[in-house]
């Protein structure tokens, strides 16, 4: 929609057609971008249809709309749109018993579904002993609403999703993340809203793992940690919330996701052999990180066997077609493939080199008009296979994940290298007290 | 359920309202107008434009058309560093059909 925009803006008419089920979005992109009577037709031409015989019908269906909307003179709201009345949301926004606080929150759209914690005065200020930014600093304007990220609204959204005040300078870092995201189709304006469905993926490193007891062992990606599960959750609301993306309206995933739940791991550097995630990017091994992509699927497969050569065969034979590629690895498969000779980037470049897909297919994708699938057809051969990644810096591997076999892939989108993607964590002044204070807050399991 | 009350703040966050704007005249016909066509990268949207054009054709003759692709998802032809051919490209018409293709 942002093209009509600039056309409009360039003197020139417009109509623009999208999908009925597209009305809404495009009524929002267009309002966000000050053009609210943009002129837009919903059409029954079913979304991504290759079927010529719907698309006429759909097409057909509007053809004196199309002509109407090129031609008909403009209304006096239309020439001259009133202004939307400015919001003036008030800071103590609701006062109710538990039940009625999550009723009122679930209405307005600002939860996930699950009930929250209500976030009052005094459970915020708490929440704020996790930064020595003050409430009102602004770290940016979200997308896609351009939200205002101020510290205090993260720690109300902290609040909710049931965080430990020691996860704000995650979730700080977490939203730099998102605001620095570079723009475009690798960004977070892609992959925070698209039909893809894709999910924020958050990998925690450095020594904050520890200190808030994020899991990176056993069950990583399971519930049962409030830090795995509460940073996830929060930084979901925070783009709902902040960033005003609404399931639907804005999110137009067609599946949707059930990661965007909650999906952060910790990386195991302390049984991995090999240099953890951050500082592969350039961090110290005693900085805290947090780095972010967009997967759309997490799966997990057994490997052939313990032994490097058919680990490696079986993550090849299991891995789906993406852009961007995670791959968790167990301690003990990491050590074995090290004692073989392998560093992350030779296990990369194992992988850029033996993944391969038939070139028929690779043909038939790019013919097919996927975007990411950036194939020169003519170049292809006409038989045998082709290799689909390109560059070992779209592959991603950490050391988690508990005793056994299997191994996790987690493979969809994420940023070009070498644009933001990973976020130095900064701790406030008090942090060790801090630490001190809700280092025990974790689970003891009955014995029985 | 325990009637202990809550004041909570809310979530939502601010956000400085953009001041609107119109949008521009529309010609009186079709007759003998340029007509831009813009597609983006959607499987839909070539086809639908191409379907566009044909009975455009049929009922205006004498109108002229002018694609314009946009195949980067999500991003506008400004963004990706297309201003000066996307700008020369709108010059040439006089209004324009915009397909997504869903």
């Amino acid at each position: 929609m942002y093209d009509a925009v600039d056309i409009e803006d360039r003197g020139k008419p417009t109509v623009s057609l999208v999908n009925t089920g597209f009305a809404n979005d495009a009524e929002s992109a267009s309002r966000a971008k000050g053009i609210p009577v943009l002129r837009v037709l919903p059409t029954a031409v079913p979304c991504e249809s290759s079927i010529m015989g719907d698309i006429e019908a759909g097409v057909d269906g509007v053809m004196a709309d199309i002509i109407a909307a090129l031609t008909k003179p403009l209304t006096a709201e239309e020439k001259s749109p009133r202004p939307a009345q400015p919001e003036k949301p008030a800071r103590i926004i609701f006062k109710g018993n538990l039940e009625e606080v999550n009723r009122f929150f679930y209405r307005r759209g600002w939860t996930d579904g699950l009930p929250i914690i209500p976030p009052t005065e005094a459970a915020v200020a708490e929440m704020l002993a996790g930064t020595d930014l003050p409430p009102d600093h602004l770290l940016g304007k979200l997308q896609s609403r351009d939200g205002k990220a101020t510290i205090e609204k993260i720690a109300v959204n902290a609040v909710m999703a049931g965080c430990l005040p020691t996860y704000l300078p995650v979730l700080i870092a977490g939203t730099i993340n998102l605001l620095e995201s570079e723009p475009g189709f690798l960004g977070y304006t892609t992959f925070g809203f698209s039909t893809g469905s894709w999910a924020p993926f958050w990998i925690i490193n450095g020594p904050v793992r520890n200190q808030i007891n994020l899991n990176s062992g056993s069950g990583a990606f399971s519930p049962g940690n409030i830090a795995n599960a509460a940073i996830g959750r929060a930084m979901g609301l925070i783009i709902k919330n902040i960033g005003g993306v609404r399931k639907g309206i804005e999110d137009m995933g067609v599946m949707g996701n059930p990661m965007k739940y909650t999906m952060v791991i910790a990386e195991n550097e302390e049984e991995s052999p090999w240099e953890p995630l951050h500082v592969e990017m350039g961090f110290k091994k005693e900085d805290s990180t947090i780095r972010l992509s967009f997967p759309q699927t997490y799966l997990q497969h057994w490997p052939y066997g313990s032994d490097a050569g058919r680990i490696l065969v079986s993550v090849v034979d299991s891995m789906p077609r993406g852009m961007r590629y995670n791959i968790v690895l167990t301690p003990a498969h990491a050590r074995n493939l090290a004692r073989e000779g392998y560093s992350k980037e030779k296990v990369k470049q194992y992988i850029v080199e033996n993944k391969t897909m038939p070139a028929a297919s690779l043909r038939a994708q790019a013919s097919g008009g996927l975007a990411f699938a950036r194939v020169n057809v003519d170049s292809l051969p006409k038989e045998g296979v082709v290799p689909v990644i390109s560059d070992s810096r779209f592959i991603n591997v950490i050391v988690g994940g508990g005793p056994g076999a299997f191994i996790a892939q987690l493979v969809g989108g994420g940023a070009t290298p070498g644009k933001k993607e990973i976020q130095k964590i900064d701790l406030p002044k008090n942090w060790d007290k801090l630490v001190a204070k809700y280092k025990n807050v974790v689970p003891t399991y009955a014995k029985y | 359920m325990a009637d202990c009350v809550y004041e909570v703040l809310s979530p939502w966050a601010e956000a400085d309202p953009v001041a609107p704007r119109g949008i521009n005249p529309r010609p009186d016909g079709l007759e003998g107008k340029r007509i831009g066509l813009l597609r983006n990268s959607k499987r839909a949207a070539e086809p639908s434009l191409q379907v566009v054009e044909a009975r455009l054709r049929e009922r205006y003759p004498t109108a002229t058309f002018s694609w314009f692709a946009n195949l980067k998802p999500n991003e506008t032809a400004i963004a990706q560093g297309l201003k000066d051919e996307f700008e020369a490209w709108l010059k040439g018409v006089d209004a324009v059909i915009n397909s997504y293709g869903d």
